[in-house]
């Protein structure tokens, strides 16, 4: 199966790979899995008091189209206020990457990262 | 109308997940031989494809059966069990976490000093982890209540992450002790 353009250049040059201080109160972390392929992916926000995403970085453990959909939302959420970044659809990633159907699940799997986080963020902020 | 025997009826077996590994191949091999091609050769085409379908439709249960991953998947599909989609991610932060650590691992181990040793830690860390979880997800299936079905569905999901693990570290083996 052949990647698209857009999925090889996410695998070869990930932006924003990395970690925040999960300490920080200001960040939150946000962890899903996928069981049809085994992938891991970790996001983590950093959300100003106005409710803005300042910060984002991912790691993730998976195929390349995996990879390609985590590097996008990180770009995707930043400057967005946390209801932005909540409305960020699968659908808009898969499209985004041209994802062929069986690939599907990593753009799920991204879009229930951002979820995941912001409830992460929503609790520690006793919301 | 015929019924449509289950895998576990069409071998003769419990409707359990701990099963006679021995017993369900022997089965598998007197079934087969019993819609061999060579015993139809002079049957109507009708009845040689019959028995295709059959040989056929035994290698699936026999496939399905011998591997508790898929046995245990089965057995909860014949139970009703309402099991999550297949795209369905799982959330349990804890529970990921350790993945991450696996994956960690994993990854640490081409820059390991004997690396060997590390395959090694890391397989018997691996099969430690996926043994126990596995105990659990048996005990639950022979308890076969509704809590515990479902408990079993979820460890089952959590089973998976560990086979793509455990296909990673043979990737790795291969990769690192050629």
């Amino acid at each position: 199966m052949a990647y698209s353009e857009k999925v090889i250049d996410h695998y070869e040059n990930p932006r924003n790979v990395g970690s925040l201080d999960k300490n920080d109160p200001q960040v939150a972390t946000g962890m899903v899995g996928a069981p049809a392929c085994g992938d891991v992916m970790k996001l983590q926000l950093k959300i100003t008091d106005q409710g803005i995403i300042e910060d984002a970085k991912f790691k993730t453990y998976g195929c390349g189209s995996a990879i390609a959909s985590s590097s996008l939302v990180t770009e995707w959420v930043k400057g967005k206020s946390i209801e932005e970044a909540a409305e960020i659809k699968n659908t808009a990633i898969a499209e985004e990457l041209a994802l062929p159907p069986v690939k599907i699940h990593c753009s799920i799997l991204a879009e229930d990262a951002i979820k995941a986080a912001i409830e992460d963020y929503r609790s520690k902020n006793g919301e | 109308m015929v019924a449509v025997l289950n895998y576990f009826q069409l071998f003769g077996l419990e409707q359990d997940f701990e099963l006679d590994s021995q017993a369900l191949s022997s089965t598998f091999q007197t079934l087969q031989k019993a819609v061999h091609p060579d015993k139809f050769a002079h049957a109507s085409s009708q009845e040689q494809l019959m028995a295709v379908q059959k040989s056929s439709t035994i290698n699936d249960a026999y496939q399905t059966l011998k591997a508790p991953l898929s046995r245990a998947e089965y057995l909860l599909k014949v139970r009703g069990v309402d099991m999550p989609d297949e795209q369905a991610t799982v959330g349990d932060m804890q529970f990921l976490m350790r993945q991450m650590e696996l994956r960690e691992m994993l990854e640490e181990i081409s820059s390991a000093d004997d690396i060997d040793a590390a395959l090694f830690d890391a397989s018997q860390t691996l099969d430690q982890e996926y043994l126990s979880l596995m105990k659990t997800l048996s005990a639950e299936l022979a308890e076969n209540s509704e809590l515990s079905n479902q408990s079993a569905s979820e460890n089952l999901r959590k089973l998976k992450f560990y086979q793509k693990l455990n296909i990673e570290l043979e990737r790795l083996e291969e990769q690192l002790l050629d």
